[in-house]
Order: C-alpha cells, then sequence, then structure tokens
C-alpha cells in the first residue's frame, strides 16, 4: 500500500464480514490489508452482530471461527481487532477459534498473552465527603501561608545578606530584570496613565460642573494619581508583565531540574535568583509610579482644557492640594508593591510543579496572588495614612 | 521482504540523494546519499555533536535540508505541502530523545492523540489499541499516570508507543536505549526486532549503544565531524572486525582519543 492510499483505504470493500453460519456457530472472515484505517467502522460492526449472536442461546455451545487465511496483511491494530474479538468470547463463555494466521503474527499475539490484561476493570474514584475536601483546602491555605511566610523569612535575610556583600550581588540579572521589567513598560504605562487622567478627569469634571466646581477637578485629580492611581497602575502592570515572566521564567528553571542543581551546589536558589529580582522591582516600581503621575497629570490637564481651565490655574490649583508629603507617599507605597509584586512572581515561579502546565499555573497564580497583595498592601497603607496622616 | 506488506512505487523505505545538513550558514553534512530498505533496522552513529539528530530531523521533514531530497516510500517530503505532506507524515512515527510527550494528558492518551485526528475508531476501541502498544514498551501498568510521574526511561518507552500509535511502515528513533537499564533495554531491542520482523516496520535509529547495535541493526551509517558525512556504511559486526579506517575502529571498540592518537 502506498502513502496515498493509507487514509483512503476506509472507502474500500470490508476488510471483516461477518457470516453467521448456524445458531452455534459463526464466521468472520478477514481479508485485505486490515490496518487502523481500514477497522474504522468495521471494528463496530463485527463487535456489534457478535454481541447480538452472543445473547441468543446458550451460549456455551457457541463457536466463533476468524478466518485469516486471505489477509494481505496485518498491523497492531488489526492484532488489536483480533484481542477484542477473542475477548468478548471468552469473556461470554463461548469458544474462540483463529485459522490461517500468517505464523509471522504469532509472536506479536503472544506478546499480549493473558489477553486481560489488557481490559482492565475501571477504578471507580472514592468521592471525597464536603468535611475532607473542606479539611483539604483549609490545609492548603495553610501549607501556603507557611510557604509565604518562610519565603518572606529566606528573602529578609538574603535581602540583608545582599546589602552587606554588594559585590556578590548577580547584577547582570539584576540590570536584566530591571530593563525588561522598567524600559520595556515604559508605553505601556504610558499609554494607561494618559488614559486614566483623561477619564478621571473627565468623570470628575461632569459631576463637577452641576456645582459649578469644575476648577477644583485639576487639584482633585492629581492628588488622586499621586496618591493612589499612581502606584496602583503601574504596580497592576507589573503584575501583568513582570510577575508573570518572573514566574514563568524561576518555574521553567525548576522544571529542568536548574533550581535543583543551584541547591546541590550549595546556593541559595533565593538569593541567586529572587534577590536581583525584587531589587530590581524595587527600583523601577517607584520610577514608573513617578512616570505614570507626570504621563497622569499632563493628560488631565489637557482634558480640563476642554472645560476652559487652563494650564496655569490647573497647575496653580494643584499646587494648593499636592504635597511633596502625597509624592512621596504614593512613591513608598510604590516600592512597597514593587517588592510584593516580584517576590511574588519569583515565590510561585519557584513552587512550580512539573511539566509544562506547571509553568502556565504558576504564571496565573503569580498575577492573582501580586493582584490580592497589592489590595492587601494598598488597604494596609490607607490604614496607617489615616492614623498617622502621611 | 514480502512484497505484500509494503507494495509501493519505490524498493526503499527512504531514499536520501544528496542531503546536505546544517543550519543556515554551517554545514553540518554534505552530499550524503544512502538508502534505507523495507523492513531494516537502520542505526546512525557518530561522535556526541557531530548531527545525529539533525539529519534525523531533516529525513522527516521536521527541519528543511539545506539541499537535496529525502525520498519516504517513494515520495519526496523536501518537497511537498499541504495533504500530501500530511498523508507522508502519517506514514512514520518519530521518537524524540526526551520523550516529548504531552504533559498534560496521561500515558493512554498520549497514544490515543493521534488515532482520533487519523482513525474512525471509537474511544475504547483506540483504547485497547494504545494499551497494546504500552503493553509491547512494558508500560501497561502505568496508563493513568502523567508524564511527571514516571522516570525518564519510561517516559522515552512511552514515547515509542506514542510513535506506533498509527501503526506506521516507518519508525525513527532518537536514542531509544539511552538511559534505561540493561534488562529494558535488552527487552526494547527484542520488541524492536519483533516488529520489524513480523510487521515489516522500517527503524530509523539514532543510537550510541554499542551492544544495541551489534544486536540489532541490519546496517548502520557512520557520520564524522570532520569528514561532514558517512564514513562508514555497512553491517556493525563487520565494520568493528574489518574497518581500516581508524576513527570507525576507535568507536566500534571503544579506544580513548589519545590512545588512537
Amino acid at each position: 500500500m502506498s502513502i496515498s492510499d493509507t487514509i483512503s483505504d476506509v472507502s474500500e470493500a470490508p476488510v471483516a464480514v461477518w457470516s453467521q453460519i448456524d445458531a452455534n456457530s459463526a464466521k468472520v472472515s478477514l481479508s485485505g490489508i486490515v490496518n487502523v484505517y481500514s477497522l474504522g467502522g468495521v471494528w463496530t460492526q463485527i463487535r456489534d452482530a457478535q454481541d447480538a449472536w452472543l445473547k441468543q442461546g446458550d451460549i456455551k455451545a457457541k463457536t466463533l471461527t476468524v478466518d485469516s487465511a486471505t489477509v494481505g496483511s496485518l498491523d497492531g491494530a488489526g492484532i488489536a481487532f483480533l484481542i477484542a474479538i477473542e475477548e468478548a468470547q471468552i469473556n461470554a463463555g463461548a469458544k474462540y477459534e483463529l485459522s490461517g494466521l500468517d505464523p509471522r503474527y504469532q509472536p506479536l499475539l503472544k506478546e499480549f498473552d493473558p489477553i486481560s490484561n489488557l481490559f482492565p476493570v475501571p477504578a471507580v474514584k472514592p468521592k471525597r465527603s464536603f468535611v475532607v475536601s473542606t479539611g483539604m483546602a483549609v490545609q492548603n491555605l495553610i501549607d501556603d501561608t507557611v510557604g509565604l511566610i518562610t519565603f518572606t523569612g529566606h528573602l529578609f535575610s538574603d535581602l540583608v545578606w545582599s546589602v552587606r556583600n554588594p559585590k556578590q550581588v548577580r547584577w547582570g540579572d539584576f540590570i536584566n530584570a530591571a530593563v525588561e521589567a522598567g524600559i520595556a513598560a515604559l508605553p505601556i504605562v504610558g499609554l494607561v496613565a494618559f488614559l486614566i487622567g483623561v477619564i478621571l478627569s473627565f468623570q470628575a469634571a461632569i459631576g463637577m460642573q452641576q456645582f459649578g466646581a469644575v476648577s477644583f477637578v485639576g487639584p482633585l485629580a492629581a492628588l488622586g494619581i499621586v496618591r493612589e492611581m499612581g502606584p496602583l497602575i503601574t504596580a497592576i502592570l507589573l503584575a501583568g508583565r513582570s510577575s508573570a515572566a518572573f514566574a514563568a521564567e524561576i518555574g521553567t528553571m525548576t522544571v529542568n531540574s536548574e533550581v535543583d542543581a543551584l541547591v546541590s551546589g550549595g546556593l541559595s536558589p533565593i538569593r541567586f535568583l529572587v534577590v536581583p529580582r525584587v531589587l530590581a522591582g524595587i527600583l523601577v516600581a517607584p520610577i514608573l509610579t513617578l512616570f505614570a503621575d507626570i504621563v497622569s497629570i499632563f493628560s488631565s490637564m489637557l482634558t480640563m482644557l476642554i472645560y476652559g481651565i487652563p494650564f496655569v490655574n490647573f497647575y496653580n490649583g494643584m499646587l494648593s492640594a499636592v504635597d511633596v508629603e502625597d509624592i512621596l507617599s504614593g512613591l513608598l507605597k510604590a516600592t512597597l508593591f514593587g517588592v510584593v509584586v516580584s517576590a511574588m512572581g519569583c515565590l510561585r515561579g519557584m513552587q512550580t510543579g512539573t511539566g509544562a502546565a506547571a509553568v502556565g499555573i504558576s504564571a496565573t497564580r503569580a498575577v492573582v496572588s501580586s493582584i490580592v497583595m497589592i489590595v492587601i498592601v494598598d488597604g494596609i497603607f490607607a490604614f496607617i495614612s489615616y492614623k498617622t496622616g502621611f | 521482504m514480502d512484497a505484500q506488506i509494503t507494495p509501493n512505487n519505490s524498493p526503499y523505505a527512504i531514499d536520501v540523494q544528496n542531503l546536505t545538513v546544517g543550519y543556515g550558514s554551517k554545514v553540518l553534512m554534505q552530499n550524503l546519499n544512502f538508502t534505507v530498505n523495507n523492513g531494516e533496522i537502520f542505526v546512525i552513529l557518530g561522535g556526541s555533536g557531530c548531527g545525529k539528530s539533525s539529519l534525523l530531523k531533516n529525513l522527516f521533514g521536521l527541519y528543511q535540508p539545506l539541499a537535496g531530497n529525502v525520498l519516504i516510500e517513494g515520495q519526496n517530503i523536501t518537497t511537498a505541502i499541504g495533504a500530501e505532506r500530511q498523508k507522508i507524515m502519517t506514514s512514520f512515527g518519530v521518537m524524540y530523545q526526551q520523550g516529548a510527550l504531552f504533559g498534560s494528558m496521561n500515558l493512554l492518551d498520549n497514544v490515543t492523540l493521534f488515532m482520533q485526528e487519523y482513525t474512525q475508531l471509537t474511544q475504547a476501541q483506540m483504547d485497547l489499541l494504545a494499551r497494546c502498544k504500552l503493553d509491547l514498551v512494558g508500560l501497561l501498568p502505568y496508563e493513568t499516570y502523567m508524564p511527571s510521574e514516571i522516570s525518564g526511561g519510561m517516559q522515552k518507552r512511552a514515547a515509542i508507543a506514542r510513535a506506533m500509535a498509527l501503526d506506521p511502515k516507518i519508525l525513527f528513533l532518537d536514542e531509544p536505549s539511552a538511559g534505561l537499564d540493561p534488562i529494558t533495554s535488552a527487552d526494547l531491542d527484542s520488541t524492536i526486532q519483533d516488529l520489524s520482523k513480523n510487521l515489516g516496520i522500517t527503524f530509523v535509529i539514532v543510537s550510541h549503544e554499542l551492544a544495541s547495535i551489534y544486536a540489532i541493526a541490519d546496517k548502520v551509517i557512520m557520520l564524522d565531524k570532520e569528514a561532514k558525512g558517512i564514513i562508514a556504511e555497512g553491517d556493525p559486526k563487520v565494520l568493528r572486525d574489518t574497518s581500516k579506517d581508524p576513527r570507525v575502529h576507535q568507536f566500534f571498540n571503544r579506544i580513548m582519543s589519545k590512545d588512537a592518537a
């Protein structure tokens, strides 16, 4: 058979034909090229006929003969077909005979002896009760929290070590990570910040216009941007871009046993892989935030022009509302976000299981955990700001 | 060879004509000419880094050769496109060096995947077929395991089972016995011989395992990095005992490079 016929064989004459001789004997005649393609459909027909025949009368007296004298060639699927017919006969308690099979196929048939191994009893999966499921979920949560605390401890001690031994920090990795997470993120941060500035100002202006207070939109938007929106947009973008990237990168290293190689070589994977990335996060998050603040305020200024507020008025209004302290507060928060986002990315990367799918799961978990942590840190920070006035 | 098993318009399973293998401007091998007969166990030998795996990937059309043609059962895989190419692709199976099993599927699903795409069998029939393949490589008890839950050697064997899913006429195996224990390796050799002898399957194997090569190979070609081509061709035992080429002699008799020099 040439390659071009391989798949089209299905449409040719059936390779197996069922014929019932009398009530207790039947025959399956095989002919031609019996392969994985030509058996499609035929297999089901023969087995259906066999099952219907086995259901009638006295099973023990029934004999099925498979005549394979005119078989042109038989492949692995053909052998599996013979096994399927035999198993159905034997299982029902009836008799089975195979005649005319080319002796060269015998060793292959013998390979599968005893054929009952090929028909395993499907295992029933035990159902988990609600209590067990809940318990396991709680246990997972506890394990995850313990993992987070342990990781934070290791990270903190290795960061302190890095401060004391700055020469041994992997600055090359740090620069790569900083460029990837920082400079490469400028366009997207700029775009999102610009649009957020426009949207914020428009929304505020629509409301304020009713009270004739459009001139207060500038100070309000600027304050909101430097204290909250700037750090938040930057952090969320970092979570989506860099946290996922860190998780995927370290996750792939974990899958390839590269992390194991570091450990067995006596190196701390946290010092080697996590510290440079967290330092990069600490550096780029406030810088990106400052950039986002500037772009956002500028876009807000442009928007307010439509409402007849000139740049100068906007600027003066902003100066009266925004202090250096507000900007610093926003940048400090951004720095914390930077630590959280990069550390979560690295942690999820280190927790990667095995296989390609595990890397994808880690990247997803990194983004989700980063965003959750951003919200938590933001909440704590808001509370501290309220209490201390910073 | 029984003509009924593989009647096709070419006397060879694989016919390699003036093949040049490389990447971009880097030529690994040039002007290779050899043929693989139907039902033969053909082994590609050579030192590490001489381009055996690259040659293999050129043979089954994964990479486009820099020059020359590869005919599989008389059909030119280098120029075939579309449906024609897909038909050629289903006529052989490939086992990659690292197994390359799909990590998100268990072993049974790994084997049935290609059947689902190309055949009209029912799921139960495909499962039985897949179990037969897994049984041949001794992995029947592991059908529900994920690739990450089994050892590297088992992954390789599962990959052979997957390569055999559609009962191809040709199997390309990239270092099948590397990393296997001697017993499993011998079992695998015997399975390969059975399949070759009884089903007429042609094997093209990249291997370093001398014991396995002597046991199963009908014909070997030996590649060399410096010569950028074939330096020996024929029966491995004959080459071992009669070859005058010091590189061939050294390889088959496991002589260290500094001793040979």
